[in-house]
């Protein structure tokens, strides 16, 4: 069985990560053009080359506000049912395996994180909160725990 | 009309192609119901076209055998080994017809009998079938599948392709079918290498390169724009491709019928994917059809049903947002609900007791149920069911939708709606402070600026009303519908006038209209949807992502009336207008100054506005508005004005006069015939209107009387047209061009002689070809004429300036 691969990554000072498998690649980004009438988590849209990336601010997504101030973003680029999205993280580190695979969480995590982590994945002794970057595109209350 | 005969032939090959490999299995079970239906599809898709095409032997032969299959389907008859023979040999013949079309040789058309007379055959005289069409000419080769004999399926291909490479090949161009995957990814490629084309460009800006990199790197540019030109038509067509057979179809069908119908298509200019349109014709052929033969009634049935003599049939595409809206109405006799529950029951669909409960809409979509219809008869046009099932399943393949209106007596309407993806449109781009958006261009009906003569706005009771040639329009504006800042701006707003797909057309106000473009528009996500007000996203050249607005979703959230309240009424306004025969003009009526109600041609109002007395000066017996730094004639003075005295702003062509009133009452149509013609004095006559006349004003008087007091007719020299040949220049660009246009003459900028100048004005410091023999002004800086050039004059003598434009020109002339 080979090992799942797993982007590692932080957003709001929190650690987490993410199947490799979902993602397509970590960008800057340029000028982001905001969007009107969205919700606060919808950044707004980017260009990467020819594409066109629906930004989506995790942060803001995850605690219902974020900050709007920062320029030249980071940003995982993912396809989610035939649409590209540009995902927000403050920071990436690392893409690796982790041999002991997903663990469930233990004690009680934030209520804001709940629907979103799906369990624990370890690096370098570090435990890092498992996102699924669907759950950030779907409508707010429609997102359900990743089994 | 032979790229849709080519593409005709292209698909019914193809069609028979992917049927081939299902002969066997049908032959095995003929009563498999879903390979029976597919069968019948691809004979009812080829009547269809056919009618369409005007190929009555494909449509006889294909009528017959869709008659078999459908009293196989309806369990009449038996599908035995004959039967299948006999409607195989004729999906053979129209194989070999449709190969052998645009060729010298034909089958002789007689030979088709003997296929026919096997379909209707029984299985007495099956036998003899066989013996009848062995002895075809060699091109049937694909008969060659029933007979079994190997020696003709060698020998016709190497036939048919010689035949192709001799007389054939000039007839239809040289086509070959690419996987839409690859299209698109040359799409992608290409707009990839654009966006890289104006980074580079903008490198090359920012550090000056040589001059023979620049003009290689033009060639390699020129070469991208045309390459994605290219790239784009090979997905883009015009509507009017769809449109180009419904006219001969519409004549002849009525003709068949004995109907009278005219056609209205609109909205060929509409350009839709390809694909799209392939998918597209047969539904639409298939609904022209069933509007002809089931909607729209005989002369006799409309004149007693009270409608005229010959019915309507309107067929309009539009984009809506992110969809391509096809509709085609008539106003015939409608469908009859209670014929299509009482087939669903016939069929077993519905119980008795079930049926009683289905909704209105319900009932009428049982239509697109296979089998039923509500026609009596089944003709040789439509009627059998087949076609709203397939019309169905043929647009939802592609993703769209389709629904149905239809009000018993007054006619039915069927609405398209297909997807628009990667489809290119022309489009607007519109500004809101740091925002653009791109509009579709198809939607504007009109732009206007706020301040235009026009355009006259209001506000009762918080609704904004923009009254645009005796129109009124509900008024939104972009930034409040979006809820974003407006941007402090010195000059007017624009205004577009949208028309959407659904309700009534609005004025939409934004700070400024960009620019015009071709986009790309490609589906939004469903994040950016929920929004409500946007169609789609595009990226223009410039490589920012910019959003495309939905005309439809912008009414809605600006909480707009949407329902279209007009639309019988202005159906039946024409008619009585033709009855009548009166040819009417638009007439305001308006309260003068004395409380007199009087009426004037609309035509020559410019707007209604209210002036500051202090606006209005007497001089010498004739009084003066003063108007944006120019005095127009005012008319109706008294003396010393006091408060602000409401204006009509009167003009004609060059000629304006400011005629004070004391309101504006109403905008009204009025006979173009005066009833009593006075000709005295300001008034042309008497206008009956309701059960009141009224004077109409005669505005010739008017401007005559205007022009005798001033004793020279007013600004009848045409403008001269400058053109500026230093743009960058300040001086030029910010004291010299508002000087011109003050004087009255227009201005342009740049140094190519765009617009045919009559003149061209530079600085000292800039040289310019003398362009053919349009004189060259030369303005100097120092007040002195010790500067190089003799004809130079100071830039501060303005009479010397002006004197020198107004000869230059008339040296030329």
């Amino acid at each position: 069985m080979t090992e799942a691969l797993f982007l590692f990554a932080s957003i709001a000072g929190t650690p987490i990560a993410v199947r490799a498998s979902e993602i397509e690649a970590v960008v800057r980004l340029g000028d982001i053009v905001e969007i009107p009438l969205v919700q606060a988590h919808v950044r707004g849209l980017a260009a990467l080359r020819s594409r066109v990336l629906t930004v989506i601010d995790m942060e803001a997504r995850i605690f219902g506000k974020g900050d709007r101030s920062q320029t030249r973003l980071l940003a995982v680029v993912a396809d989610v049912a035939a649409h590209s999205y540009g995902f927000v993280v403050d920071s990436v580190s690392d893409i690796c395996a982790a041999p002991q695979g997903v663990q469930p969480i233990r004690g009680r995590i934030d209520p804001a994180w709940a629907p979103y982590a799906s369990g624990l994945v370890e690096r370098e002794g570090h435990s890092h909160l498992l996102l699924s970057l669907a759950d950030f595109v779907a409508a707010p209350g429609s997102a359900t725990l990743a089994a | 009309m032979d790229e849709i005969l080519g593409e005709f032939i292209a698909e019914t090959l193809e069609t028979l192609d992917a049927l081939s490999g299902e002969v066997v299995a049908w032959e095995a079970d003929p009563a498999e119901k879903s390979r029976l239906d597919a069968f019948f599809r691809f004979f009812h898709t080829v009547k269809g076209s056919c009618g369409f095409l005007n190929l009555p032997r494909f449509e006889k032969l294909a009528h017959h055998a869709e008659e078999v299959l459908a009293s196989i389907r309806q369990g009449d008859r038996v599908p035995d080994p004959a039967t299948v023979t006999a409607v195989l040999a004729v999906m053979d013949r129209i194989g070999a017809l449709a190969r052998s079309i645009g060729e010298d040789e034909q089958i002789p058309e007689s030979e088709d009998d003997p296929l026919l007379d096997a379909l209707t055959a029984n299985s007495k005289i099956l036998s003899d079938g066989f013996e009848i069409f062995e002895p075809l000419p060699a091109k049937a080769a694909p008969l060659a599948i029933i007979e079994d004999d190997e020696s003709k399926v060698e020998t016709a291909p190497a036939d048919q392709s010689a035949r192709n490479n001799g007389s054939g090949r000039e007839r239809a161009p040289r086509t070959i079918r690419l996987p839409l995957a690859l299209i698109d990814q040359l799409m992608n490629g290409i707009s990839d290498m654009v966006l890289a084309r104006n980074d580079l460009a903008r490198r090359m800006r920012e550090s000056s390169a040589a001059p023979d990199l620049e003009s290689s790197f033009e060639r390699l540019s020129a070469n991208v724009a045309d390459l994605r030109d290219m790239i784009s038509k090979t997905r883009m067509q015009r509507v009017d491709r769809l449109y180009a057979a419904i006219p001969r179809m519409v004549r002849d069908l009525t003709r068949d019928l004995g109907k009278k119908a005219t056609l209205d298509l609109d909205g060929g200019d509409v350009e839709m994917d390809r694909e799209m349109i392939e998918m597209v014709v047969d539904p639409l052929t298939h609904i022209v059809r069933n509007a002809l033969d089931h909607g729209i009634e005989t002369p006799a049935e409309r004149i007693a049903a009270g409608k005229p003599e010959t019915g309507e049939l309107r067929v309009v595409a539009r984009q809506s947002g992110n969809q391509i809206v096809i509709e085609i109405g008539d106003d015939g006799r409608g469908i009859n609900r209670a014929a299509l529950v009482e087939k669903a029951i016939t069929a077993g669909l519905y119980s008795a007791v079930d049926a009683a409960s289905l909704t209105d809409a319900e009932k009428l979509n049982l239509i697109f149920h296979p089998g039923l219809t509500t026609a009596a008869k089944v003709t040789s046009i439509s009627g059998r069911g087949v076609g709203m099932d397939v019309v169905r399943a043929n647009i939802e393949q592609i993703g769209g939708v389709i629904g149905i209106i239809s009000d018993q007596g007054l006619g039915t309407t069927i609405t398209m709606r297909v997807p628009l993806t990667l489809t290119i449109i022309p489009g607007l781009i519109v500004r809101s402070g740091d925002h653009f958006f791109a509009m579709p261009r198809g939607n504007v009906v009109e732009l206007l600026h706020q301040n235009s003569a026009m355009v006259a706005i209001e506000e009762v009771g918080g609704a904004r009303i923009a009254t645009i040639r005796g129109e009124r329009h509900a008024l939104v504006d972009l930034e409040d519908v979006l809820k974003i800042e407006r941007a402090e701006i010195t000059g007017p707003r624009t205004l577009m006038v949208i028309r959407s797909s659904v309700g009534q057309p609005y004025v939409l106000g934004v700070q400024a209209v960009e620019s015009n473009e071709e986009l790309v528009i490609r589906p939004a996500s469903p994040a950016i949807n929920s929004a409500g007000v946007f169609a789609g996203m595009t990226l223009p050249d410039n490589g920012q992502p910019m959003l495309l607005l939905d005309a439809a979703g912008l009414a809605q959230v600006a909480r707009l009336p949407l329902r279209e309240t007009e639309g019988r009424s202005r159906q039946t306004a024409p008619q009585a207008e033709a009855v009548q025969r009166v040819e009417t003009i638009q007439a305001l009526m308006y309260r003068e100054r004395d409380g007199k109600h009087r009426l004037i041609p609309l035509a020559v109002v410019d707007r209604v506005e209210d002036l500051a007395a202090d606006q209005i000066t007497t001089c010498d017996g004739l009084a003066f508005a003063r108007i944006e730094h120019r005095l127009v004639p005012a008319l109706n003075t008294q003396g010393s004005e006091a408060d602000t005295p409401k204006s009509l702003r009167l003009h004609a062509g060059q000629d304006q006069i400011c005629y004070l009133i004391d309101d504006v009452i109403d905008i009204i149509e009025v006979p173009a015939k005066v009833d009593a013609a006075l000709a005295t004095g300001r008034l042309a006559g008497l206008v009956m209107v309701g059960e009141t006349q009224y004077e109409m004003i005669d505005p010739f008087t008017l401007f005559a009387e205007v022009t005798q007091h001033r004793g020279e007719p007013m600004g009848t020299t045409q403008p001269i047209r400058c053109l500026i040949a230093d743009e960058s220049d300040p001086w030029m660009r910010s004291i010299l061009a508002p000087l011109l246009v003050q004087a009255g003459h227009e201005v342009s900028f740049g140094t190519a002689a765009t617009g045919s100048p009559d003149i061209i004005l530079r600085t000292e410091a800039h040289a310019v070809h003398a362009t053919g023999d349009v004189p060259v002004l030369t303005l100097r800086e120092d007040a002195a004429s010790t500067a190089a050039t003799p004809d130079s004059i100071y830039r501060y003598d303005r009479a010397e300036i002006m004197a020198a434009i107004a000869q230059a020109v008339r040296r030329v002339a």
